[in-house]
């Protein structure tokens, strides 16, 4: 008589908790490699503190040779400084923060105006057109001018402002666009809103440097 | 080889092989089921935290993109089924490793641990270096050890069935597909945000065509590299273990992610390097690709040969039909030559192949099955008796 144990059978001496020891190996393995790539590398990335300040002369590059004055003291989390890359303007990722604040500046391909740009940004997010203040108005320092809507909430406040970033009128439709995206704690916003203000009169569009 | 030793190499290859043991997936006593069910489980709920909030507005590139990687779906599966050949891995099986592949590896392991390790390479080289090199540095170690988790828990699942490196191939090769086709919608995602949802249908088009393009030579294709590498390291197989070739393989794989990740900082700005480089990396891919399978398929065609030697003794088929049934492209084109008839070539391959799974799957015991497969082979050629 042959003596074949039934599926998922195991023997007496191999259990613990009511789950097979043998296979305890691979699945402890897996986990903990797992475990590692999950928390270990987060942990070690939250070790690490950021060393890429802004340094008075620097200048990003905001694609196509379009370009602006990042806040001295502040740290550059995402992009790339003029003359150490290139960079695409409809993929622009900038991030700037320090405590409390951040910038961000998003580049885009978009027909239509800023005020339309700033629209499709709201729309993707789910807010109601206008809904968080009057637009205004933000021209920089070479003349570009952009549209810009503030906004208060128990989080904090904010500031997005859309450019197109076309160096003559008649071709703001078909430009590039920009966001640039202004996030702070409660309270923040005034401590760096010359800072701000500042850094968005030096963007500048590429033909006009 | 008497009847005798080749009766007993044939058993011996059944059991070795594992060919024709079925596989359960729910296995709640096995551990590497729980770790297998949070993987997968957990990759699930980041899918759905992760597309959640701008499903509505993104339908419609999701929906593209989903339908367009859907599709292409279809030829690699047909690819990868001819491939699943000599003693082929049960479809569930495959199945739960395309699932690892697409939810636990890419979003339980891969978007927070590359999310990680990009930043850990800013804070350490700079925005410039990062841009340049960080996406190079992170997918490939993430990405491949991911992926290849799924392997190491199938191993766990399945420890009879996978067994050699050709296991590893076709397991990795599957796990890739599921990697691959998860992030492309991924891709098509955010690419569509990066407009806002502007032109959601033509910018997650474009990204079907360029991402569609490069997978041939991506996640699919890096993961069956690696998982051979794998299984030579472990070495399941008696005598199959080879650690230097392993590691090398595994290097190889991890090579190519960083050549492919990294073909901008690689081609130095350069306009025709960055032309001509994704061609190179590509041919040097496949080389790869078919050497490593080549080599990973030796084990297993010793066991096909096994398996049906006591049928050719007994004149069930011919020397040249076992000679293609075990052996490589170049051996099936040359029956296919010797048969005059493609179609006569793979229907006598098919059938016995046939045979070889029937014989695995009753232990080598004379079941009806296995009678049948026997009567078919032999029908088949019957039709026209195979030359000598």
């Amino acid at each position: 008589m042959t003596d074949t144990a039934p599926p998922g059978w195991v023997p007496v001496e191999h259990r613990f908790l009511g789950l097979d020891r043998r296979t305890f190996a691979p699945a402890l393995g897996v986990l903990a490699v797992a475990l590692l790539l999950l928390y270990g590398l987060p942990a070690l990335n939250a070790a690490i503190p950021w060393r890429s300040e802004i340094r008075a002369g620097d200048v990003l590059d905001l694609g196509d040779g379009a370009t602006a004055v990042p806040p001295v003291g502040w740290q550059l989390e995402a992009g790339t400084l003029t003359g150490t890359g290139s960079v695409a303007p409809a993929s622009l990722q900038v991030r700037l923060t320090t405590g409390g604040a951040t910038i961000a500046v998003v580049g885009a391909s978009f027909d239509g105006t800023a005020d339309a740009f700033l629209d499709q940004v709201l729309r993707s997010e789910g807010g109601a057109t206008g809904v968080d203040g009057s637009r205004g108005t933000v021209t920089t320092a070479s003349g570009l001018v952009g549209v810009a809507l503030a906004s208060t909430g128990p989080t904090g406040d904010g500031l997005d402002v859309a450019f197109k970033m076309a160096s003559a009128a008649g071709e703001a439709e078909g430009a590039p666009a920009l966001l640039v995206r202004v996030r702070t704690t409660p309270g923040q916003f005034e401590r760096r809103q010359e800072v701000v203000g500042t850094f968005l009169r030096s963007v500048t569009p590429g033909a006009v440097r | 080889m008497t009847t005798f030793e080749a009766r007993t190499a044939q058993l011996a290859a059944i059991e070795e092989s594992g060919w024709g043991q079925p596989f359960r997936l729910v296995q709640p006593r096995n551990l590497a089921f729980w770790v297998y069910l949070l993987g997968v489980g957990g990759g699930a709920l980041a899918v759905v935290r992760y597309f959640g909030p701008g499903a509505h507005f993104y339908r419609p590139a999701l929906t593209g993109g989903v339908l367009l990687f859907g599709l292409y779906l279809v030829p690699w599966l047909l690819l990868l089924r001819h491939q699943n050949r000599y003693t082929a891995q049960p479809a569930t099986l495959l199945a739960a490793a395309f699932a690892w592949g697409g939810l636990a590896a890419t979003f339980w392991i891969a978007l927070p641990a590359n999310t990680a390790l990009l930043e850990i390479w800013t804070k350490l080289g700079g925005t410039a270096f990062a841009s340049d090199w960080a996406a190079g540095l992170t997918a490939p170690i993430n990405e491949e050890f991911g992926k290849a988790l799924g392997l190491v828990l199938l191993i766990g699942l399945a420890p009879r069935l996978v067994r050699g490196a050709y296991d590893g191939f076709i397991i990795g090769a599957f796990i890739g597909l599921g990697f691959q086709v998860f992030e492309d919608v991924l891709y098509v995602y955010n690419g569509a945000a990066q407009t806002f949802g502007t032109d959601q249908l033509g910018s997650s088009f474009q990204i079907f065509v360029l991402r569609g393009v490069a997978g041939i030579v991506s996640h699919a294709l890096f993961s069956a590299i690696f998982c051979a590498g794998l299984m030579w390291v472990l070495g399941r197989t008696p005598g199959e273990r080879n650690v230097p070739r392993g590691v090398l393989t595994m290097l190889a794989a991890l090579v190519f992610h960083f050549a492919w990740d990294d073909m901008a900082g690689l081609s130095g700005g350069i306009g025709t390097v960055a032309v001509v480089l994704p061609f190179v990396i590509a041919a040097v891919e496949l080389i790869t690709l078919f050497y490593v399978l080549r080599h990973a398929a030796r084990q297993e065609r010793t066991w096909i040969r096994q398996l049906l030697r006591p049928e050719a003794d007994a004149g069930v088929l011919d020397p040249a039909l076992l000679g293609a049934v075990s052996g490589l492209r170049r051996d099936r084109k040359a029956f296919r030559k010797l048969v005059h008839g493609r179609r006569r070539a793979r229907h006598l391959l098919e059938g016995a192949s046939d045979l070889a799974r029937e014989l695995a799957r009753s232990r080598g015991a004379e079941t009806s099955e296995v009678a049948h497969a026997r009567a078919e082979l032999l029908r088949l050629r019957g039709g026209g008796q195979v030359p000598m």
